[in-house]
């Protein structure tokens, strides 16, 4: 990944990030104030649920305390025979306006019921437990009817005549009517769950229209609020369809519980807010984005533009170009890095003169001491002749002629060896351009092959040519690269002094070919195979250790490569690849 | 002192004449009209039945009946010139007829009896009507029909809805008919009929109860309400032919036995009884139509009337509940 692309990554993230953060902070600000506000809105709902329950309350109370004045009340109280008065409580809730209302006889018995006239003469123990219902207020009430039970607002008055006592319980449903008389904000809902039945029941949920469609849906939280007994929090739905809802326990006389009260709260607007700040925020990043691949672009040229120059110079001295130079422009840390880059290139053209001077004085040295060590050899036995020939012809002129033509043959040989000796040192020196022509490597491997043979076979080396058919020809001088074979195999008889086996192959390249030399010989340290090409260079008792620098330099001349592979003990290989 | 004379002469001038009229209204005299409502609609002037000494003079089917006195008639003309009948008229309207005065006859039913004003003669007959349960096809199970019959609180409804009208019945026809009818239980034993249907499915303990005359309602609701102290779920129907359990009254037209019997068991469906010479027999064979529940008698009820204060000469009904109008007249016009 280029610096370019990075910078860019780094900025889009920062904005991006940025915005996020600043999105993720304003949404909940958003929604701890659309909270807190529905909040209050629920304790203003639940206040006017409270208000509204005790003023139905307290009218219930009056009329129940109006019929318990009432004449009819009185006679009823009065006569000794209940059971004339059994369509009368009927008659009394229509004048009153009351949805329930039982008169009942001191033992308990219903005289009269106006919500289920067919229950008279049974007993409503509730009414006889308590001692004094003058002084009690309304309460929720679980009414049994004729089809089924009902969640009513009850108050009970009592009136006595003598020894004789009636009870007078009337009330009002809770119902959709009631739910109706609330005022409601926009987005808010109030629903009743009359609990009536131990099991869930959907249709005792209602709303201001009567049961609701969905009811079923509440069940999980109606259900906490029944095992909590406290009033408790949940969402329903997702998106803007979400409504919140807060369940408050409607307890009845005995503290059990009656209803449910759910004030649901929707989320619409909330959601829609978070969406338009959601969408604002993609804008403001977009933005931000478009605005960081501009900076980005604007930075990079100030910035990475002078790294790149320095990456490409730093390419050129890798190249060899030890003398590139970066142009400095400005005082910042790539100025500065600039400037240590040219500082480091100057070292480094400098130093490699110096070594270059330093390499070539140890190469004259060494050049010297292997011309010394070459010539002494010879010049040692030519000494020797001579003084024997000067001894002879002063001490035994008789023997001279012979000493003279021994010594004059070992002075032609000493001689041969010398000149043989500087030819060499010649060849290395005047080493010629190749003479570049289309070659078969693999007829070339099988010539060279050929005339090393007699060689192989006195050495008692086993030889094995392993040639690619693929081999594509390659542009070479066969005459040098003949050579560079030979030198090659003559190299592995020697590192094979007890025989074994000379591999030579071939292997096609994508883009070339490759020639190895395996020998199962002694092998060598990596020591010596880091210093294998370098002139003068050699691990034998004989030879000029020129052998291998002439192959590096042809394989060099003809833009290939030369490596070695070596394990001590067990043989080497070199692998020469020519393009 | 002469004005006060004069109103103290007016005064008892007033009460001679008052005294006069008092005097003329008790004895019988010919003429005028009896209006008479029934909350009954028959097809025919036969189902209807005409009163003694009157012949029919004008029908119309399901409204009105005018009956003539006739002049020929064995036992001498009735007083009454007519005798005017309005049918189907509820209890309620017929009460409220005779209270404004364009009624002189009615039916009444309980509610109406505790409601009547001060003046009215009431007319009761002996117990001639059997209030009974009757079970259709549908509900197989003997169980639930005894859970039922054990479940019902007679006395409750008899006291209250019956303002003890008639008497507490297990038997299809009235004790002053039989004399044994008080051998028939009648007590509820809801225990025992909770226990009957307690393995049941809830299917087989929901029942459709219908009551075929609408001033019955009321004792269908109650005992709606006594069968779900039973276990047994009854829902109180307008009067269908597919309700499971109606609650009916039978007319005992017969002053003998084996006829009321007969005839009893035809009006509630059941089979017919056998013959039967003895008290015994017909107690054994009362007996045997009420076994398996498929009829539950509640109340033999009497027939009520009330007559306006200007009827004279009752009562216009025998015991059996037939109308006697022949020895009746009307005061004023």
């Amino acid at each position: 990944m280029t610096f370019r692309t990075r910078l860019l990554l780094i900025f889009a993230v920062a904005v991006a990030a940025a915005v996020g953060m600043v999105e993720l902070v304003v949404s909940s600000r958003a929604r701890e104030a659309f909270e807190s506000n529905e909040a209050h809105r629920v304790n203003a709902i639940v206040k006017q649920f409270d208000k509204e329950f005790q003023r139905r309350g307290e009218e219930i109370v009056s009329t129940v305390e109006g019929v318990a004045a009432s004449a009819t009340a009185r006679d009823i109280a009065i006569s000794p025979n209940a059971s004339d008065y059994v369509e009368q409580a009927g008659a009394l809730a229509s004048t009153n306006r009351l949805d329930l209302l039982e008169l009942v006889a001191g033992d308990g018995a219903i005289v009269s019921s106006a919500q289920w006239p067919a229950r008279f003469g049974y007993k409503e123990e509730w009414l006889t437990g308590e001692p004094d219902w003058q002084s009690r207020g309304a309460f929720l009430r679980r009414e049994e009817l004729p089809d089924g039970a009902a969640l009513a607002l009850v108050a009970v008055r009592t009136l006595a005549y003598e020894d004789r006592k009636l009870f007078i319980a009337g009330g009002r449903t809770l119902d959709r009517e009631f739910i109706a008389s609330l005022v409601l904000p926009e987005g808010m809902r109030v629903l009743l769950y009359r609990n009536l039945d131990p099991a869930f029941s959907p249709g005792e949920l209602i709303d201001a229209s009567g049961p609701i469609p969905s009811g079923a849906l509440l069940r999980p939280l109606i259900e906490q609020v029944k095992k909590q007994r406290r009033e408790v929090l949940g969402t329903l739905g997702k998106g803007a369809a979400a409504e919140t809802f807060h369940a408050l326990p409607l307890n009845g006389d005995r503290n059990n519980l009656l209803g449910v009260l759910l004030i649901g709260s929707s989320r619409r607007d909330l959601v829609e807010l978070e969406a338009t700040m959601l969408r604002t925020a993609v804008l403001v990043a977009v933005t931000g984005i478009l605005m960081a691949i501009v900076l980005s672009w604007w930075a990079t040229a100030r910035i990475t533009r002078p790294v790149q120059r320095l990456a490409e110079s730093a390419g050129r001295v890798a190249a060899g170009n030890w003398g590139a130079t970066v142009e400095v422009a400005g005082n910042d840390e790539i100025g500065q890095l600039a400037r240590a880059f040219n500082r480091m290139t100057h070292e480094l053209v400098e130093q490699r003169e110096r070594l270059v001077q330093a390499e070539r004085v140890a190469a004259w040295r060494e050049l010297a001491r292997r011309l010394a060590h070459e010539l002494k050899n010879p010049l040692f036995p030519l000494q020797i002749t001579v003084e024997n020939m000067q001894r002879a012809r002063a001490t035994r002129p008789e023997q001279f002629d012979e000493v003279f033509r021994e010594g004059t043959s070992t002075l032609l040989a000493e001689l041969s060896n010398l000149k043989q000796i500087i030819g060499r040192f010649s060849d290395f020196a005047r080493m010629p351009a190749p003479d570049m022509q289309t070659v078969n490597l693999n007829e070339l491997v099988g010539e060279t092959m050929r005339l090393v043979e007699a060689q192989l076979s006195k050495a008692g080396i086993r030889a094995s040519a392993q040639l690619d058919a693929r081999l594509r020809p390659v542009e070479a001088d066969p005459e040098q690269l003949t050579r560079v074979l030979r030198n090659l195999v003559l190299n592995a008889v020697d590192a094979m002094p007890e025989g074994g086996t000379l591999t030579v192959r071939t292997v096609n390249l994508p883009m070339g070919a490759r020639l190895e030399v395996s020998d199962t010989g002694l092998g060598l340290t990596p020591e010596e195979c880091q210093r294998l090409f370098t002139p003068y260079y050699t691990t034998k008792t004989h030879g000029t250790g020129l052998g291998l620098a002439i192959v590096q330099s042809v394989v060099s001349d003809h833009k290939g490569r030369i490596s070695v592979e070596s394990e001590k003990g067990k043989g080497t290989t070199f692998r020469i690849d020519l393009g | 002192m002469w004005s006060r004379w004069f109103v103290e002469a007016r005064c008892i001038a007033a009460a001679l004449v008052l005294a006069a009229a008092a005097g003329a209204a008790t004895r019988p005299h010919y003429g005028g009209t009896l209006r008479v409502e029934t909350r009954q609609a028959p097809p025919s002037p036969e189902v209807l039945g005409t009163p003694k000494g009157f012949a029919l003079s004008i029908w119309e089917t399901g409204r009105r009946a005018v009956f003539t006195a006739d002049d020929n008639a064995a036992g001498g003309r009735p007083f009454l010139e007519t005798v005017e009948i309005q049918m189907a008229r509820s209890l309620r309207d017929q009460s409220v007829d005779l209270e404004l005065g364009k009624a002189d006859v009615v039916e009444l039913g309980p509610n109406e009896l505790r409601r009547l004003g001060p003046g009215r003669t009431v007319w009761s007959s002996s117990p001639v009507r059997l209030m009974a349960l009757v079970f259709g096809p549908r509900v197989g199970d003997a169980h639930v029909r005894e859970a039922l019959a054990l479940a019902v609180d007679r006395t409750a409804i008899h006291s209250v809805l019956l303002q003890r009208q008639g008497e507490i019945s297990g038997a299809l026809l009235p004790q002053w008919l039989t004399g044994y009818a008080f051998l028939f239980s009648s007590s509820a034993d809801v225990p025992r009929a909770r226990a009957l249907v307690a393995g049941l499915p809830a299917a087989a303990r929901s029942l459709t109860l219908a009551a075929e005359d609408p001033s019955a309602r009321a004792i269908a609701d109650r005992i709606s309400v006594n069968a779900r102290d039973a276990g047994l779920m009854v829902s109180v129907v307008p009067p269908a032919g597919n309700a499971d359990v109606r609650l009916v009254e039978a007319r005992i037209p017969f002053a003998d036995t084996p006829h009321a019997l007969a005839s009893v068991a035809a009006a509630l469906g059941l089979n017919e009884p056998p013959r039967a010479a003895s008290p015994e027999e017909w107690y054994a064979a009362e007996r045997s139509l009420l076994e398996g529940f498929r009829a539950i008698p509640l109340f033999q009820l009497p027939d009520v009337y009330g007559a306006a204060p200007r009827v004279r000469g009752g009562p216009g009904i025998t015991p059996l509940g037939e109308w006697r109008f022949d020895s009746l007249w009307v005061e004023g016009p």
